[in-house]
């Protein structure tokens, strides 16, 4: 049978310790022992972007990531990260205020494949919008709230960079 | 997904070791981003997976050599979309990158997975084969060679043996040839391509004076298209012309039938699109 292996990492900031067998992706890794239902297994094969985490700077999608593949000192990042109890983060409050979704579902994804999209583009054109956003589907269809979302929360970003 | 074991050599060496040539059950795993998928339908069971992703990491680096590049088989799809050794060596596999399947996909995926999967709906393989590639292969006997052309051997099927792996891939520069590569998707533009065709050429309109077609997704494998090929080199490059090579191409080419298109529909599409990436790349790309 197989051998469970225990790794040590960051999570959302915060270190900690996981038992983790070699046939669960991320998702169930989340999911099951520590209570994060933000990235949710939807399509199953990557498509949608319903289960994006971010291991080690890098959007995955953990679907299809097993969780063995994290190192040890892997820095894990989820929506749950992203706000505060007395603040969201920019992304965030730029698809609240643009209501950017309808049932919410997909939500996760696109906020966290946004944060990506402006660390590499800051002040991103649509073609690079769409670019980065190809793997995230709504299935309430809010893709132009979500254009205009990603063009708001540019701007926040920047305001408060220069704050 | 059914329990299994997981090995995790730190050696390219030692990874062999613990391959079976015997045994089906015990597969090596890169980014696993496509063997995931064949592992959640059900239709591969793993007993034992060898995890490359803790080998040396000289096997996740792309270096310029004289001619070209060295790609090692480990790095990410990704790495190689950003990487600007790649972009003023080979652009068209940069260009191709954009649109192979999501950025988390690539950020995961490797360029050695991509070609041991044998999957004939991928990009990388026919624009590596129509860019002439060739592979160092390991294995317990050493490496050796092996062009990218001969890799495939059916859907899904390569000629390596289950204790092989590709380590490296050499990719010769572009250099004054033009290249383009086009893909089809019958369903959602992010979808797997109904066809997929790369062209590389020497020349221009007046007169070609080297070509590589390849098809992939509609074919069981890429394949190079030597008659569209042969019908291209020498004459000026007109509609006449290039009827004639969409003709060639579409009759040279065996299908295979899919929920993305039937024979008749993907003969069709191979007798348009090998026109339309051969003037594409005579173009010149964006």
């Amino acid at each position: 049978m197989s051998a469970t292996k225990t790794i040590s990492f960051t999570l959302n900031g915060a270190p900690v310790t996981a038992d983790v067998k070699p046939h669960h992706n991320l998702v169930e890794l989340l999911q099951g022992q520590f209570g994060l239902t933000g990235a949710r297994e939807t399509c199953g094969q990557g498509l949608c972007g319903c289960c994006t985490v971010i291991v080690d700077g890098l959007a995955v999608s953990g679907c299809l990531y097993l969780a063995a593949f994290l190192n040890d000192g892997a820095e894990v990042s989820t929506v749950e990260g992203l706000d505060t109890p007395a603040k969201l983060s920019p992304v965030q409050e730029a698809f609240v205020e643009t209501a950017a979704f309808q049932c919410g579902y997909c939500t996760p994804g696109f906020i966290l494949m946004v944060g990506q999209l402006l660390d590499e583009h800051p002040d991103p054109d649509d073609d690079q919008i769409k670019h980065y956003l190809t793997g995230n589907l709504c299935r309430c269809a809010t893709y132009p709230q979500v254009m205009e979302a990603v063009r708001l929360a540019a701007k926040k970003r920047k305001a408060g960079a220069a704050a | 997904m059914t329990p299994f074991e997981l090995a995790e050599p730190t050696s390219l060496k030692e990874a062999i070791k613990l391959l079976d040539p015997d045994d089906p059950t015990i597969r090596p795993v890169g980014g696993g981003t496509a063997l995931m998928l064949m592992m959640k339908a059900g239709v591969f069971k793993p007993v034992k997976l060898i995890s490359l992703r803790r080998i040396e990491n000289s096997y996740s680096t792309i270096a310029a050599t004289g001619d070209g590049l060295r790609i090692g088989a480990m790095t990410t799809l990704a790495a190689l979309e950003r990487s600007a050794d790649v972009k003023k060596a080979a652009p068209l596999i940069t260009r191709t990158l954009k649109t192979l399947s999501n950025i988390r996909v690539r950020n995961v995926a490797t360029v050695g997975g991509a070609l041991a999967h044998g999957d004939p709906h991928m990009d990388l393989p026919p624009v590596l084969m129509a860019l002439g590639a060739t592979l160092t292969v390991m294995g317990p006997k050493g490496e050796r060679k092996l062009a990218v052309e001969d890799l495939f051997a059916g859907y899904y099927e390569t000629v390596l043996d289950k204790d092989e792996l590709i380590a490296e891939a050499h990719v010769p520069a572009h250099g004054t040839k033009k290249a383009a590569y086009m893909k089809v998707t019958t369903g959602s533009a992010d979808d797997w391509p109904a066809l997929g065709v790369a062209v590389v050429l020497e020349g221009d309109a007046g007169g070609i004076k080297s070509a590589r077609i390849v098809a992939s997704a509609a074919t069981d494998k890429a394949t190079r298209l030597k008659s569209a090929e042969a019908a291209l080199i020498g004459g000026k490059v007109d509609d006449t012309l290039l009827a004639k090579v969409g003709d060639a191409a579409a009759d040279e080419a065996e299908y295979i039938a899919d929920v993305r298109g039937s024979i008749s529909y993907k003969r069709e599409l191979m007798r348009v699109y090998v026109r339309r990436a051969v003037r594409a790349a005579l173009e010149g790309a964006k």
